[in-house]
């Protein structure tokens, strides 16, 4: 690839668009307490709930 | 002493006095970059359609690969079972929940070019970012084992066996994921798409009565009756039908892929509400065309355990229509197997931290395609055990993904609010509080269906 070809191809894409930023890690995000608390909160209800349908899925199955 | 090596063109523009004045360029920017040249070229040209052309794709796949084998399967049991009704608006409302949802996964992957996956792993630590690729991926291979069946229920019409059901599965995403290129692959797939519209046609030829479609979408009645668990089921599977994980996940990867960026975020809203009204359109199509069977009991969906709606679709309504709808499924099943992997691939390698670009080459993004095609492989196997109780697969997987939506809901609207990341393109206040509504309701009936069931499961209701 030429120095041409190069400075072409660049200028059709953002900076922050080349594959060499998008692999940087943008940084974490501080989550405060109860943010933390909503999320596993959350987090627990979801696999309950879908213990629930996998429970009654396979037992519909069975039966 | 021998000279230091000269800096290479791949690694940046080297300038008269040996300086790197150019960042380093991968084979995966330059064939964006190729396929931006010519955004670039029809913006300065003012040529607004071959704009409009250039920039659609993922809004239209994310919304019709969700009108999937499961999600048709679904929209028709609901017209079989009550008829033309409260379920034909109720579609639509979802497919608003979509096009809300699916408006900011777009937003988001334009502007910070990054993949759900990716951002939810580097924002809020690698625990919360395994976990939304774990759920994904268990969901996805529930999904594409649905996908499989739709196919394999749309082929028996034409006494076609599984084993080429999963052949063809298989072998179409082999085949959409050599080249190389996202262009290329979002144009096979789109094109693929637009067969979605058999299940309108369908719906057209089985003469449904004008003035209840009017009614029913006006009224939203008659309210359905019957068993409420039924009830439950259907609603929380139309809403998966409709919102689901892969969804998010697959509209930002692949808008970042496609290299969408905040100037095209306009085109990308275009792009997400055509698909949404043509995904709506269709599967209202879905469900009238099911409605012709209300009346013909359930009796008349037997074939495959449950699931044989082509079959039952000619003997009332004709064999055009039965037609018409068996390759409607193994249209949806298709495309839906290769948007699901590719969702699938996106998470793995973002997770992974691999390269996740259909602009790779196999060798270059060696994980994306393994988990593209290993997705669809294990998916493909199952479908091939006998006696599979296939209408209850289809349904319960939409449902699952309704019951795991509302996690990865929760990270969208986090991100799309992060100011850090998203500037002034971060949601408004009225955004939020639409999407704060959607999470609850898709909480709400996701579990009101799983707790009736499991009661009714273990005996105490």
């Amino acid at each position: 690839m030429t120095a041409a070809e190069h400075q072409e191809l660049v200028e059709f894409l953002e900076r922050d668009q080349l594959v060499g930023d998008t692999s940087q890690p943008v940084g974490r995000m501080a989550l405060s307490r109860p943010t933390s608390a909503a999320l596993w909160a959350l987090r627990v209800f979801v696999i309950v709930v879908s213990a629930m349908v996998i429970y009654t899925f396979v037992s519909q199955l069975v039966h | 002493m021998s000279p230091p090596p000269a800096p290479s063109l791949l690694d940046g523009t080297v300038s008269g006095d040996g300086a790197i004045a150019l960042p380093p360029l991968t084979p995966e920017d330059a064939a964006r970059s190729r396929d931006r040249f010519r955004v670039h070229k029809a913006r300065r040209h003012g040529r607004r359609w071959t704009l409009l052309w250039l920039l659609i794709g993922p809004g239209i796949l994310a919304m019709l690969g969700e009108n999937d084998g499961p999600s048709m399967i679904s929209y028709a049991t609901t017209g079989a079972t009550y008829g033309i009704g409260f379920f034909l608006p109720f579609i639509l409302v979802t497919f608003v929940m979509a096009v809300v949802c699916q408006e900011m996964a777009m937003r988001v992957g334009a502007v910070t070019h990054r993949g759900f996956g990716q951002l939810v792993l580097e924002r809020f630590g690698p625990l919360w970012g395994w976990f939304s690729a774990g759920d994904l991926i268990f969901t996805n291979l529930v999904t594409l084992i649905a996908e499989f069946v739709a196919i394999r229920i749309g082929l028996s019409f034409f006494h076609i066996g599984s084993g080429v059901a999963a052949l063809l599965g298989v072998v179409l995403v082999v085949f959409t994921l050599s080249g190389g290129r996202y262009w290329r692959w979002e144009r096979i797939v789109l094109g693929m798409a637009v067969f979605n519209g058999l299940f309108l046609v369908a719906a057209i030829m089985t003469r449904p009565h004008l003035g209840t479609v009017g009614h029913a979408l006006v009224t939203a009645s008659p309210f359905p009756g019957g068993s409420f668990n039924t009830l439950l089921l259907l609603v929380a599977s139309t809403i998966g039908a409709t919102v689901t994980p892969w969804m998010i996940f697959f509209q930002q990867s692949a808008s970042a892929d496609k290299g969408l960026t905040p100037g095209d975020v306009r085109h990308g809203r275009y792009d997400t509400m055509v698909g949404a009204v043509l995904a709506a359109l269709f599967g209202c199509g879905a469900l009238i065309a099911g409605a012709a069977l209300f009346g013909h009991g359930g009796a008349s969906i037997q074939g495959l355990s449950g699931a044989g709606f082509p079959a039952a679709l000619k003997l009332v309504s004709g064999n055009a229509v039965g037609t018409l709808f068996a390759l409607g499924l193994i249209e949806a099943g298709a495309v839906a197997i290769l948007t699901i992997s590719a969702s699938t691939g996106y998470a793995v390698g973002e997770c992974i931290g691999v390269a996740h670009s259909f602009n790779n080459s196999t060798r270059r993004a060696a994980v994306f395609y393994g988990a593209n095609i290993g997705a669809a492989l294990i998916a493909a196997v199952i479908i091939l055990i006998p006696g599979a109780p296939l209408l209850s697969i289809a349904l319960n997987a939409n449902v699952l993904a309704t019951v795991l939506l509302p996690v990865a809901l929760v990270f969208l609207i986090m991100l799309a609010n992060d100011r850090e990341l998203m500037g002034k393109w971060a949601n408004g206040a009225a955004t939020n509080r639409i999407a704060g509504v959607i999470v609850v309701f898709i909480s709400i009936c996701g579990a009101a269906y799983a707790v009736d069931s499991f009661l009714q499961a273990v005996h105490i209701v």
